[in-house]
This record gives structure tokens, sequence and C-alpha cells, in this order.
């Protein structure tokens, strides 16, 4: 079994696709370092004043004033709602959610990329695993060695598992060491909070705790993971269902995308939430953001996201070892 | 070389996937399982600046859309235009700090008040300036409800004890800071009501300004006089707030109440 899992990597090195992947994070982190740059400088000089309490409060009263406005859509101030509840829980603790630093830098980049950059990735790599066997031929090569299907396939599985742990890493690390350059490296230890729960408009905070900030970046990498081997494992069963690797791509960007427009505006559609698109954004639970739909909470998507895995996993497995190749 | 590295890229993920996976697992330890509350980490943070920078003149803003500028083209507001008229008068660098609500009342500024960085920021203040109870009076800007003297007295009461209470607490936070509250104006001084609205207006100015005598340094501006005559070329769109010129005005006014002297003596 190793030695076919070793097989598999050694076909996904060989494509260079892991490479270009670590090489379009490398490209776009110092993007996002930049953008986050400039926002902290413009802050700066608006209020000419450098105490992070200021600004949040400045922020705060900000959305205050927006939520004032009559004109305002309810789905957004319900979001607005609850994110000033948040802020002022806190500024009342004294706690500075983006003092400027590598690891805050980190898990802002995470929780912004895990419901479709990271995703995206993963499918780049994932899409043509068994395709392009079959669309290539070489997949009568692999099925006349005496070892059973399922062993194949499951070797290929673990080698998609061991490359989206190695997108996960390289996005940590390169997201470190880059923005690192501009933010400086320390910050590890910065208290945040973690642990609200939404319901309707009000913000509950009967379970907020403080967790220091490396964890919460390992609690939030682990989500990610988990996002990503879904979307892997979903990828992998349409690489094994359809021939043609365009046709992978196509079905698993158009599914993500379109989870990214519904998020936005499912609310009234409530069996929405049984989408796995919808669920993506799993980190938006420990930072305590609102949810798209009513009545999501981290279990629940997490539920509904292993269901989807499981059943991709089935699927995956039982074509595989009954289909007719010729 | 490429053994290596399918080895090398191998062990790394393998770690990796260890890792994420203890990370998961945490998440789910920590997120599905009761934590105890948050034991505040005030002692070591409470020492953040709550005394006075003394080289720069800090202005706290609070109170209603005046002050936040709504009507202004440029939305500075008066508070702006002070601002930028104090940095001709002085050398020294000044910081505003606005922490004004659209549609705030009296009660939601007492409310306001209650916060932990709005205090801070009232305790750093050099000068304040506020605006309140034009939405006590006019429902959020629209007209006066109605004319019955009997509701507005007791709108004005009510309001001119949570204009106490807010005296009062920004004195606690406050001892030193020069307060200017500015005052109301009649938007409907050209509409037919006029001289009831204006009558009452001028009242409730009154009241504001007695109250606001019974406290050292605080100053109540009056701004009825000046868009006394022309009031519709002062006023905004919406026929309620000032426009750039009427902002404008009051600031002036205010800047010419802000004397440099005395507050460096203070500091």
């Amino acid at each position: 079994m190793i030695n076919l899992v070793r097989n598999e990597m050694l076909k996904l090195l060989r494509k260079k696709r892991l490479y270009v992947i670590v090489l379009i994070i490398a490209f776009l982190v110092p993007l996002f370092t930049y953008a986050q740059f400039k926002e902290i400088q413009d802050q700066r000089e608006k209020l000419g004043n450098q105490d992070w309490r200021t600004v949040l409060q400045q922020e705060i009263t900000d959305t205050q004033n927006r939520l004032s406005s009559s004109r305002i859509q309810d789905e957004w101030r319900k979001y607005l709602k609850i994110r000033l509840s948040q802020q002022q829980y806190y500024l009342e603790n004294d706690i500075d959610p983006r003092a400027p630093g590598a690891p805050t830098f980190m898990r802002i980049f995470v929780e912004n990329s895990i419901d479709l950059l990271l995703p995206l990735l993963v499918m780049v790599i994932v899409a043509d695993l068994v395709s392009s066997e079959a669309s290539g031929g070489t997949i009568k090569l692999l099925l006349t060695r005496p070892v059973k299907r399922w062993r194949i396939l499951l070797s290929k599985y673990l080698a998609m598992l061991l490359s989206v742990s190695f997108i996960v890493l390289s996005v940590a690390v390169l997201s470190y060491g880059i923005s690192g350059v501009v933010f400086g490296y320390g910050g590890w230890n910065m208290p945040l909070l973690t642990g609200f729960s939404v319901s309707g408009d009000e913000l509950i905070t009967d379970n907020v705790h403080i967790v220091p900030q490396w964890q919460y970046i390992l609690m939030e990498f682990g989500l990610v993971w988990y996002v990503c081997v879904i979307v892997g494992t979903l990828t992998f069963m349409l690489s094994v269902l359809l021939r043609s690797t365009a046709a992978v791509m196509g079905i698993m960007l158009a599914s993500l995308i379109a989870g990214a427009i519904l998020a936005n505006m499912v609310s009234s559609w409530e069996s929405a939430k049984y989408f796995f698109m919808v669920n993506l954004n799993l980190t938006n639970y420990v930072s305590g953001m609102a949810t798209p739909i009513e009545g999501m909470s981290l279990g629940f998507s997490m539920s509904v996201l292993a269901v989807w895995g499981i059943a991709g996993f089935i699927i995956a497995f039982v074509t595989f070892s009954k289909r007719d190749i010729y | 070389m490429k053994k290596y590295t399918l080895t090398a890229v191998s062990i790394v993920s393998i770690a990796a996937s260890l890792l994420w996976l203890f990370g998961l697992g945490w998440t789910l330890q920590d997120q599905f399982t009761a934590n105890e509350k948050v034991e505040k980490p005030r002692e070591k943070t409470e020492s953040a600046s709550t005394e006075k920078q003394d080289d720069k003149l800090t202005i706290v803003a609070l109170g209603d859309s005046l002050t936040r500028g709504t009507g202004d083209a440029d939305g500075k507001g008066y508070t702006g235009y002070l601002t930028d008229r104090l940095k001709e008068k002085t050398e020294q660098e000044i910081n505003l700090l606005n922490s004004a609500v659209k549609g705030e009342t009296s009660r939601g500024l007492l409310k306001q008040l209650q916060q932990r960085e709005i205090q801070r920021q009232a305790k750093q203040a050099d000068v304040i300036v506020m605006t309140i109870g034009g939405n006590d009076l006019f429902q959020q800007g629209a007209a006066l409800e109605s004319l019955d003297m009997n509701t507005i007295n007791s709108k004005r009461q009510l309001y001119l004890s949570n204009v106490k209470k807010i005296y009062t607490q920004l004195r606690d936070l406050n001892k030193d800071a020069a307060i200017y509250h500015v005052g109301l104006y009649n938007p409907f001084s050209n509409l037919p009501d006029a001289k009831t609205t204006s009558s009452i207006v001028r009242d409730w100015n009154f009241q504001s300004a007695e109250t606001a005598a019974e406290y050292e340094d605080i100053v109540y501006v009056p701004t009825f006089d000046l868009f006394q005559l022309q009031v519709e070329s002062y006023l905004y769109t919406d026929q309620f707030h000032p426009n750039t010129e009427g902002y404008k005005l009051i600031a002036e006014r205010v800047a010419s109440l802000i004397n440099f002297e005395q507050e460096e003596d203070e500091s």
C-alpha cells in the first residue's frame, strides 16, 4: 500500500501541479499583505491616532451610524449588528482583534480564503487524479496489475489527502513568512475571543472564552483542512465519474462559486443550508460571524459536509470498482 | 534528487496532516464543551493611556447627526470645520475623536457614556463638543409631532433630567475639559407655524442653558440666531440638517469660544 501511495505521490510531483499551487500562493500573499498594510496606514492617517481602541471605537460609531440609516437591507443590518456587538465585546475586554502581526495576517487570510480560494487550489490538484488516467488511457495499465481496484483508488485518495495537507501547510508557512517581513513575526500569544454564537440578530456570549492566538490559528487551520478534504473528496468523486478533467473542473468551479453567491442571498430559502457549498465558511463559527441561514451552527455545517464527503467517497469507490474499462 | 523531494514532500505532508487533524480535534473540543467565563485580562492593559497627551489637543465630539455631519457635502460637519479653524490658530496637533451617532437622543447618549471606551476618550479630552436634544424634540428630524404644549413639556422634562446626568457624568470623568454644548436652531422657521415652533425651540434652549449654567465650564452655545433669518440657505435638502455653509457657521462660533492660552495653562 505504501508503495502504491508513493507511486501516486510521484505522479503528482511529476505533474508539477503542487509547485504551481505554491507559486500561486507565494504570489497572492504579498498582494494581500500590501492591501492590509495600506489599510492600516490609511486608518492611521485618517485618525492621526495609533491607539487601536480609538480606531475600533470609530468603527463602532460608523457602524452605528450606518445602522441608523433606514435604507439598509435586513440581511446587512443583521450582519452589522452582530459585528457591532462583537466589536463592543472585544473593546470591553480590552482585546485588540487586529493587532498587526504575521499571525494576525495568517488568521485573516485563511478566514477569507476558506470558502473559495483554498477549495479552488485543492480542486486544481485533485481534478485530474483519476480522470487523466481515463482520458490518457493509462488506467488500463494501472488496472492490469494484480492489485485490487479499491486499493488503487485508495492509494490515490491518500495521495490526495497528503497533497491537501501540503497545500494547507504551504498557505500557513508562506503567509506567515511573507507577511512577517512587513508586520513582524510576533503576536502568537495575543488573546482572542471565541465561542460566540448567533441567534437571530443577537450575539450570545455565554460561552465566550479567551484563547491565545496560536491555538486559535491552529483551530482555524484544522477547519480549513477539513473543508479542503471534503472539497477534495467531492472533486475526487467527480474525477472518477467523468473522463474529462475539464468537466470535473467546470462542475466544481461552478458549484463553489454558486456557493459563494448563494451564501449572500439564501437567507429566506432555508433548505439551501443542506448544500455543501454554503457550509464551507467554518471559520466564521469560531470567530462569531452571522450565519447565512438561520439555524446553522458549527456542528450542523460539519455534519452536512461530512455527509457529502462520505457519500462522495462511497460513490467514488463503488463506481470505480464496478465500472467496465475499455 | 527526485527521490529525496518525494520523500521530503511525503513526510512533510504526513506531518502536516497530523497537525491539522490535531487542530480540528482541538476545535471540536473547544467549541463543543462548555468553557469557563472570560477572566478579564484587564490589569495589564488598563494602564493604556488614560492619561492626557500633552502635546496634542484632543477634541471629543459626542451627540447626534449634527455632530456626525449629516448634510455636509464633505461629510466633515461642524467638528471638521472646527478642527480646520483651530489648526489655523495653533501649532498644536489636533486630534478629533467623533463618536456621534445619527439619531441619538439624550437617553442614547447617556447609555453610550456607560461604555468604557467612550469614557476613556472623555477622560483624555481637552475639549468636548456635543449636540444633543434635537432628536428628543423633533421626531427623527421629520417635524414637530404635535404642537401640544403638554407633550412637549414632558419631553423637555425627560430631556433635561438626562442632560443633567450627562453633564454630571462628563464632569466626573473629566474635571478640566471645557464642554461646549451646541444648542438647537429652528429648522422650521420659514414654515407657517414658525412662531410657535420658534418659541418652543427658544424655550428649550433657555432651559438647557440654565441647566448648563449649574456646572463649571459647560458652555451652551446658541445657534438659534445663526439660522434665524436665512434658514433656507443654510439648510441641506432634507430641510432639517444644516448644509456646508450652515456647519461652517456653527464651527466658527464654537471656534471663537475655544481659548488656547487657557487650555495650555491648565495642562
